[in-house]
């Protein structure tokens, strides 16, 4: 019915027949100069192409009538241009860009406008020499510099991005756009399957993404873009070689784009070892006279993909295949049992049986992605996408695999974008993904599970004059399947009371059977997101936004029907399917309030100047969370279950070996905040930027949300010429003390970069070799984002060189 | 082509887009049959470790005094399992470092051979998964000269070979571990030394403490033969290299034992303590007391969860014997009062398997148990109890017989082997009481207990 109409209105469409006609033009600065290879594009037809070294380019025939032209080149604003085109003419166009202070990089294939500069709702692409520049071993700590973006440093070996606050199963990393299926989601020491190093861009969406990812991005999207499935043939590529001295690391990476005829080749690698990372202090508060390094923080990974595709005149096709092996040390992961030192004699024993544990990660990814334009009435492009990913992350305790994590995803994603509609364009997303996710061994806290997603969206734009408008919603079916949800009769107890009655405790163990309760848990969640936005270009070279949204999330399986200790945060983690009993055998029972939908309500307030000598952008945000699936120390403690062989000798209870229960439930929470970033180009060479972010994470009913990032500022100046180039960098956390009732005040710091490249010419090959100094105070720098901030900060004083080469 | 029919259009996909759904979640919770689980320790997780493990008393190998035999018997119900020829007859017999095989030394043969008692454990890593077969003869064997000392520390087992001054064969140690006896490894890890010795060796993980001759100009030994230093070397390749030595610490150096923290050896004015600091041992002397009455101490006992060290002193050809207390910590020595009976004379001491009790068992058919009492600090060792093993007329001990006993190392027992009753006795040291004899068609000379020792 729906499509019948939809078709009868396409077919009212249809354009007059017209005569073809070129549009010829040349793109100049702001001086009037040419500028060379700016990149012009017509949308609405899916063509684009670069400006001679003369800024002068010709677009191939098209049919008369109205066109926005899009012409961007790095360093300047991007410019929307509507032009008039009338049969046979032949007209030579001048279009002047303005010079932008801050870096303009276009989100890839999103269906609608997507730049810092441009959308309603904020963006960041993190690409070129910056990328290059900022990436390190792990995702977190590579986008940390990005205003709005924290990360939650783990002792160098995982990171996770915190996008206004939030993170885990609110911030949805992608690849390619694809989910990047790994376990980063649910826990801190998990690390992520994506590497930067060989990567081209990462985009960052603050703010609700549900409208283009789904359910798992109510806060926000990092999606890390290669070239691994190439939509041409040129060849190019590059590789890069770097030690830094604080961990010893040696980071070897390259990837290759070329091909013949129809055919496009890629591969890419990078071979990644580091040793345990120095600390300016003993990494552990507790004990200041230790060594100053980070006991188990080595890492080595390395990754290796290939792809190819087939070029079509109006498109392509390819598929890539990943592999990518990461092992790494996780520090603070020791199931410690301490035992009582007037034991002298089990000493030797204990000290060398304590367990450094390990984490093996291998991830084998297939990636098919497709674009066609289609010169069809009613549809103007194809986009396809689909993913199939197995994931196996092993942590290894003592040579044995103590948990074993899996993930196997399969993902479909077609984006169809319409001729324009009444000025309007835009397109329908299908979205399909399915996750078998399962965890076995002592950390295995979630039961095994199946989600399945599949959703409908939609998302136009449309220019109303000096307005841009934004419009999207989006509708999903999700449903969670867990066959086996586990209830273990928990004697958690109460730290005050166990004292006294220790024995009594122990017996109850030992002695009588206990009883799991065992549930087949089916759920099916309709999330419904809807967004609106406006930017206006209210002067020119300056433009104001606002988006408005209200998106929705199905908790995860972690949130809903963990039960089991988590070594990676030191929790005992009850999901919010579970509630306390006030029952004597069993201190949790299954919840009799209802598992309902997290929902955001978020406005976003942006004004940008975009071009001129200063460009900046301010953001302010205030995001309502109903919902708000978070969790509370119950004040039980229960066992972790990590002993392992011998049994204690001594009858004393050990409450080492306990971690306290943490029970998510849902509550209702405000996040508020800023991000502001200002830039200017003092002189051609001379730049000097300023970036703060802030978020108040509390609940509505008061109390602080924990590991929130605290209050930053930093500068950044930076001197380029044509062959050299230098940044330094100054950034300051402020102290953070919005604490939640388990969190500690963390001390503010201040962290100083540097980088000096210089490039040259060798073999007609350009190359750049730099030196890089990062925390060169060598400042003590705990993160109070970290679950590891009173054992691991961040690495101290490190000097790195490194060599760059590309063609 | 009206731009109101367009949006029209446009609101109408929004709307039915959200109308398909809103916001909606349902859950569906099935209970299914629950999982009952007895609780014999507190993790599920060794339940698993029991299917691999074997519960089992031990083995007993006990050796004929007047053949070559070694017989061996299972200690859950007392059964002769099998009876193997030895190469040699007058063999002396001890266990290897894990207890799994009877390990036989004929110091006169220069051979040391091997009987696999059938019972060991090997570490699965995700278990400890325990076997339990027929004992064999092993094929494994050791040569070198005059094997005397062999003593197991830490799964490794040290064989000292004294060596012979007239052929001019110098003193060797030969480290193997039960592994390496069961796969009868080819490359054994040495230690050769340039000059004869009556010497002593201990292995400690990749260490090897042992006993060192120095020239006889140089030496402060009375008698040559015994080694007046200690040197403690390190394993590279299969072979040691002495790292650090304390030369001439120890005159006339005779016995030795170690715990996890120290090595104490018996010296003629002394002994001497040794403690590994910073990678780095660091020596002690604790001189000899007056209640020594001139005797040196020339045997010292240690367990690795007691801190006290037993020392020995006693007269060659049998004269009553002085215990004494070593705390190697505080460098003191002090004697034991054991409250001999008249004219006994031990023939056998040791701990039992967790350190509780120190075992003295003498030739009038006594087995003296001492336990150790905390006073002012210190743990003061006294007689606890005398249990009387035998009622026989000594008299008619077979000539050159003994009484001799082995410790079970997984439960309070010890096990008495007597050549006149011809059995050997089964001893409860928490109840004193016997609680299981087993009979022989011949004369014991000496037994040791088999099997998987209770993990520490």
């Amino acid at each position: 019915m729906k499509l019948n109409k939809l078709a009868i209105v396409m077919t009212m469409l249809l354009p007059g027949i017209s005569q073809a006609a070129e549009i010829n033009g040349q793109a100049l600065n702001q001086n009037g100069q040419p500028l060379a290879k700016a990149e012009i594009e017509i949308e609405s037809l899916n063509v684009s192409v670069t400006a001679d070294d003369n800024g002068y380019f010709s677009l191939p025939s098209v049919n008369a009538c109205e066109y926005v032209l899009h012409i961007h080149a790095p360093g300047y604003a991007h410019l929307h241009e509507t032009i008039e085109v009338s049969d046979n003419s032949s007209e030579q166009l001048a279009f002047r860009l303005e010079r932008s202070p801050i870096e303009v990089i276009d989100v890839i294939a999103a269906p609608m406008h997507m730049s810092i500069m441009e959308s309603a709702s904020p963006v960041n692409v993190l690409g070129g020499e910056t990328l290059r520049r900022q990436q390190a071993a792990t995702l977190g700590d590579t986008l940390e510099k990005l205003p709005g973006v924290q990360s939650n440093f783990h002792g160098n070996v995982a990171s996770t991005p915190i996008i206004r606050g939030l993170s885990g199963p609110r911030v949805l990393i992608a690849q390619n756009g694809l989910d990047v299926s790994d376990v980063s989601r649910v826990g801190p020491d998990h690390s992520v399957a994506s590497e930067a190093s060989t990567s081209q861009q990462i985009e960052v969406l603050r703010g609700p993404a549900t409208l283009f990812y789904g359910s798992g991005a109510i806060g926000g999207v990092v999606n890390v873009v290669d070239g691994r499935v190439p939509s041409d043939n040129d060849t190019r590529g590059e590789w890069l070689l770097e030690t830094d001295s604080v961990n010893n690391q040696k980071l070897g990476s390259f990837n290759i784009t070329t091909g013949a005829g129809d055919l496009g080749v890629y591969a890419d690698g990078y071979w990644r070892e580091s040793d345990d990372y120095d600390t300016p202090v003993a990494p552990d508060v507790d004990e200041p006279d230790a060594a100053r390094s980070v006991e188990n923080s080595a890492e080595e990974s390395n990754g290796f993909t290939v792809g190819a595709s087939y070029l079509l005149d109006d498109g392509y096709v390819g598929i890539a295949v990943e592999q990518f092996n990461r092992e790494y040390g996780i520090p603070g992961h020791t199931h410690g049992h301490e035992e009582s030192s007037d034991d002298e004699h089990d000493h030797e024993h204990t000290e060398a049986e304590e367990e450094q544990v390990f984490a093996d990660l291998e991830q084998t990814k297939v990636q098919l992605l497709g674009e066609l334009s289609v010169n069809s009435n009613w549809l103007s492009s194809i986009s396809f996408r689909a993913g199939y990913t197995d994931y196996e992350h092993a942590e290894i305790e003592e040579g044995v695999v103590g948990t074993l994590f899996e993930n196997t995803t399969s993902e479909v994603r077609i984006e169809l974008m319409h001729t324009p509609l009444a000025d309007w364009q835009g397109g329908l997303s299908l979205h399909y993904k399915k996750s078998e996710v399962a965890a076995q061994g002592e950390e295995a806290f979630t039961p095994p599970s199946d989600a399945e997603m599949v959703a409908l969206a939609l998302m136009e734009e449309r220019h109303f004059g000096d307005f841009l408008v934004q419009l999207g919603a989006r509708v999903e079916r999700v449903t969670l399947d867990a066959p086996e949800v586990l209830l273990p009769q928990l004697s958690a107890h109460d730290h005050d009371e166990a004292a006294e009655d220790v024995h009594d405790h122990d017996h109850d163990h030992e002695a009588e059977s206990s009883v799991t309760r065992v549930f087949n848990v089916a759920q099916e969640f309709t999330p419904v997101s809807l967004s609106a936005g406006v930017v206006w270009d209210f002067t020119p070279g300056y433009n104001a936004a606002i988006s408005v949204s209200r998106a929705q999330r199905a908790p995860s399986a972690s949130e809903l029907l963990s039960f089991g200790p988590h070594i990676g945060t030191s929790t005992y983690e009850v999901g919010a399917l579970f509630a306390l009993s006030g029952n004597e055998d069993s201190a949790l029972s299954l919840s009799s309030s209802a598992i309902d939908l997290e929902t955001s309500n978020n406005i976003d307030l942006t004004l940008r100047k975009i071009s001129g000598d200063v460009g900046f952008v301010f953001n302010a945000f205030y995001n309502q969370v109903d919902n708000y699936y978070y969790q509370v120390n119950t004040g039980l403690f229960a066992e972790s279950g990590h002993d392992h062989g011998d049994e204690e000798e001594s009858e004393e209870h050990d409450h080492s070996d306990e971690l306290p229960v943490y029970l998510f439930r849902a509550a209702d929470a405000i996040l508020h905040g800023f991000e502001a970033q200002v830039a200017w180009q003092v002189t051609d060479e001379f730049k000097a930027q300023f970036f703060s972010d802030y978020v108040r994470a509390r609940l509505k009913d008061g109390g602080d949300l924990p590991r929130t990032p605290p209050l930053r500022v930093g500068t950044q100046l930076s001197y380029q010429t044509e062959s050299l180039s230098a940044h330094l960098d100054i950034t300051h956390y402020a102290k953070q003390d919005r604490i939640d009732a388990s969190e500690t005040v963390t001390d503010g710091y201040t962290l100083v970069d540097a980088f000096v490249a210089y490039d040259f010419n060798v073999m007609s090959q350009d190359m750049s070799v730099y030196l890089k100094g990062t925390n060169l105070t060598d400042e003590e720098a705990r993160v109070h984002t970290s679950f590891l901030k009173d054992i691991a900060p961040r690495p101290g004083r490190s000097v790195g060189v490194g060599l760059r080469g590309y063609f | 082509m009206n731009t109101q029919t367009k949006l029209t259009f446009l609101a109408a996909a929004i709307s039915s887009v959200l109308l398909t759904g809103c916001g909606d979640a349902e859950t569906t919770i099935v209970e299914l049959p629950p999982i009952e689980e007895e609780h014999d320790h507190d993790e599920g997780e060794e339940h698993n470790h029991d299917e691999y493990e074997i519960d089992s008393a031990g083995r007993l190998s006990v050796t004929d005094a007047d053949s070559n035999a070694l017989a061996i018997f299972d200690l859950d119900d007392n059964s002769l399992l099998d009876t193997f020829s030895l190469t040699h007859s007058g063999s002396a017999l001890t266990h290897s470092a894990d207890y799994r095989f009877a390990v036989v030394t004929s110091r006169a043969n220069d051979l040391v051979e091997f009987i696999d008692g059938g019972l060991w454990r090997e570490d699965h890593v995700e278990h400890l998964h325990d076997y339990e077969e027929a004992p064999a003869y092993s094929d494994f064997t050791l040569a070198g000269s005059r094997p005397t000392h062999v003593d197991g520390h830490d799964s490794q087992l040290a064989v000292f070979y004294d060596g012979d001054a007239d052929s001019g064969i110098p003193a060797s140690v030969q480290v193997v571990t039960d592994t390496d006896i069961a796969a009868e490894t080819a490359e054994v890890n040495t230690l050769t030394f340039n000059v004869n010795m009556h010497g002593v060796a201990k292995p400690v993980d990749d260490m090897l403490i042992a006993s060192v001759r120095r020239d006889d100009s140089e030496t402060t030994s009375a008698n040559p033969i015994l080694p007046d230093s200690v040197g403690i070397y390190h394993r590279h390749d299969g072979d040691y290299e002495q790292e650090q030595l304390f030369a001439g610490e120890c005159p006339d150096l005779h016995g030795a034992a170690l715990n996890d923290e120290h090595v104490v050896f018996g010296c003629s004015d002394g002994v001497l303590v040794l403690h590994a600091h910073d990678e780095e041992y660091e020596s002690l002397k604790v001189d000899n007391i007056d209640e020594l009455n001139g005797m040196r101490i020339g045997t010292v006992y240690a367990h690795h969860d007691v801190e006290t060290f037993i020392g020995i002193a006693s007269q060659h050809g049998g004269g009553s014997a002085v215990l004494t207390a070593i705390d190697p910590e505080l460098g003191e020595m002090e004697a034991i009062d054991w409250e001999p009976e008249t004219n006994a004379h031990p023939v056998s001491y040791g701990f039992s398997f967790d350190g509780e009790h120190f075992l003295i068992l003498d030739d009038l058919g006594y087995l003296s148990v001492l336990s150790a009492h905390e006073h002012d600090d210190h743990a003061h060792w006294e007689l606890e109890e005398r249990l009387d093993i035998s009622d026989a007329d000594l008299s008619l001990m077979p000539e050159g017989g003994a009484f001799s006993m082995t410790i079970a190392q997984n439960a309070a027992e010890v096990y008495v082997a007597d050549p006149i009753a011809q059995h050997v006795l089964v001893i409860d040291l928490e109840s004193g009481e016997t609680t299981g004899d087993i009979e022989l068609d011949f004369v014991p000379s000496a037994v040791t207990w088999l099997g998987i020792a209770e993990a520490h």
